[in-house]
């Protein structure tokens, strides 16, 4: 057991050089390389949990997007299906008042084309009844329908009372004694030589007689003095036929107008309904 | 028979000998850095690590844990010295398996050597962590008085290092030797296989009471006093 201490300071010096040369070539490269990779997992797991909580975080953003797409959804339904009705009802609403007004102004004209078929038949028959009467007039009387006419209107004026005498006659006065005779036709020269004595007779010798003629009068006499009008015509007949003819056509529109009111619940059960149609088969029906 | 490697000088030069302590101490040096360098000259810090470098990294690892099971509060600190002391004792232990190799642990020298770096290594890791009052202080706890008990104590446990270590080591190879010549072939084998086993207990004994040295010094005086124990434990 013997210690040489020139070995011993060189075993000193080699053990310092030995801790030197591992910490340079051994602890340091193997620590710093476990450092290293330790922090590269750590980074790693840091980045996988923080992706991780990104894609929960996302998935959850997404989840709720949903719910609230769903529930926007049936949010938008229930608008949608509401502002549906609401059109369907003014739709309807509309086509019903355009339905109502197309029906009253069809019946508008239906009362139109009445009145002037009314009118026009009128005339017709007028006339019709003018021919026949005076056919008959001129094949059974001893005078033409003319004189007759103006003897009839004559033996009128002359069976008028005493108090419209009186009447016309200072009315026919302050008219500066002028009386307007209307007649349906032209008449003779002798025809209106005896409604002139009739007047003279009746009212008053100084009045003027003026003859004008009427073509809507069809047969008759109208005298007219101021205010007053005295008249014999065939326009009263006419009138009647007129008034006949007419309760005629109104029992006809009615019955016509049950049908169309019918034809229009036909329409609309039917669900489409073309206005031309139901007129025509309204027309047909009256 | 020559029982310590000190004896055999390979060259003298003016009163300088080279002796074979220096030369096998050289020698387990290169080992040592060669075999680092050529696993660190590669070193991977991807998952994929080599056998080698694997085999470095448990080795660095678990002397890391050691110290830090000592109770280091910065085992990095104290790695490069304690592993070294490991590293160095026990690879020089180990080879006595190659023929004609003679370990310089089995030189007083060389432990004494290693005894007084661990001698001077304590203070200067308890100054540089607590400040010289602070390392002084520890001489005199618990009490003043036990300030010459401490002192002889410093002394004693590095006395106490530096013959353990030589006393192990040069045991096992002169009872080799004595068994050689006693019964050859069979026991002196057996008895090496025990020096392996001895070699590797003795380098750890060693760099872990190197360490309790350094944490008894460096803590304070509660883990001073388990350092103590734990001293007490170890020590053969």
């Amino acid at each position: 057991m013997q210690i040489d201490w020139l070995t011993v300071a060189a075993q000193i010096v080699n053990f310092l050089v030995l801790v030197w040369l591992l910490q340079r070539f051994l602890y340091k490269p193997i620590t710093n390389a476990m450092r290293r990779r330790e922090e590269r997992i750590e980074e790693r797991l840091s980045e996988a949990k923080s992706a991780r909580t990104e894609a929960e975080e996302e998935a959850e953003a997404l989840r709720r997007k949903k719910a609230e797409l769903e529930d926007s959804k049936e949010e938008i339904l229930d608008a949608a299906r509401e502002e549906a009705d609401a059109l369907r009802e003014r739709l309807e609403t509309e086509i019903r008042e355009e339905t109502e007004e197309k029906r009253a102004a069809w019946r508008e004209h239906l009362a139109e084309e009445r009145d002037a078929f009314a009118t026009s038949l009128r005339r017709k028959a007028g006339k019709q009844v003018l021919e026949v009467t005076e056919r008959v007039l001129s094949d059974y009387a001893d005078s033409d329908t003319a004189d007759r006419v103006v003897a009839t209107f004559a033996k009128r004026l002359k069976a008028l009372d005493a108090e419209t005498r009186e009447k016309m006659t200072s009315a026919a006065a302050e008219d500066g004694q002028t009386a307007v005779v209307h007649t349906g036709s032209a008449l003779s020269g002798s025809a209106k030589g005896r409604i002139t004595r009739a007047i003279h007779e009746t009212l008053s010798s100084d009045i003027e007689v003026d003859y004008r003629e009427d073509a809507e009068m069809v047969l008759g006499v109208r005298l007219t003095i101021g205010d007053y009008t005295a008249e014999w015509s065939a326009m009263r007949y006419l009138k009647r036929l007129e008034t006949e003819l007419g309760e005629i056509i109104d029992a006809g529109t009615h019955a016509g107008g049950k049908g169309e009111d019918e034809a229009a619940v036909d329409d609309e059960n039917a669900g489409e309904g073309d206005g031309r149609d139901t007129r025509r088969e309204d027309h047909e029906t009256a | 028979m020559e029982i310590s490697p000190d004896a055999w000088v390979l060259y003298e030069w003016r009163g300088l000998r080279l002796t074979a302590t220096v030369v096998f101490t050289w020698a387990v040096m290169a080992l040592l850095v060669i075999g680092s360098w050529a696993v660190t000259a590669r070193i991977s810090e991807d998952e994929t690590v080599s056998r080698w470098q694997v085999m470095l990294e448990v080795i660095v690892t678990r002397i890391r844990d050691q110290i830090d099971e000592v109770g280091a509060e910065t085992p990095e600190r104290y790695l490069p010295f304690i592993g070294t002391l490991f590293l160095f004792i026990a690879t020089a232990n180990l080879l006595t398996i190659v023929p004609g190799y003679q370990p310089p642990t089995g030189s007083l020298s060389t432990t004494a050597a290693l005894a007084i770096c661990v001698l001077i290594a304590v203070p200067l890791f308890s100054i540089a962590r607590r400040g010289l009052a602070g390392y002084l202080r520890t001489y005199i706890r618990p009490t003043p008085l036990m300030l010459p008990f401490n002192i002889i104590s410093e002394a004693s446990r590095t006395l106490a290092l530096a013959i353990r270590l030589y006393g192990n080591v040069m045991s096992g190879t002169v009872i080799v030797g004595i068994l050689i010549s006693v019964a050859p072939f069979f026991f002196p084998v057996l008895l090496q296989l025990l020096g392996l086993l001895t070699g590797l207990v003795q380098a750890y004994i060693f760099a872990i009471l190197a360490m309790v040295y350094i944490a008894s010094a460096s803590q304070s005086r509660k883990d001073a006093d388990g350092g103590a124990n734990t001293e007490t434990a170890k020590g053969d």
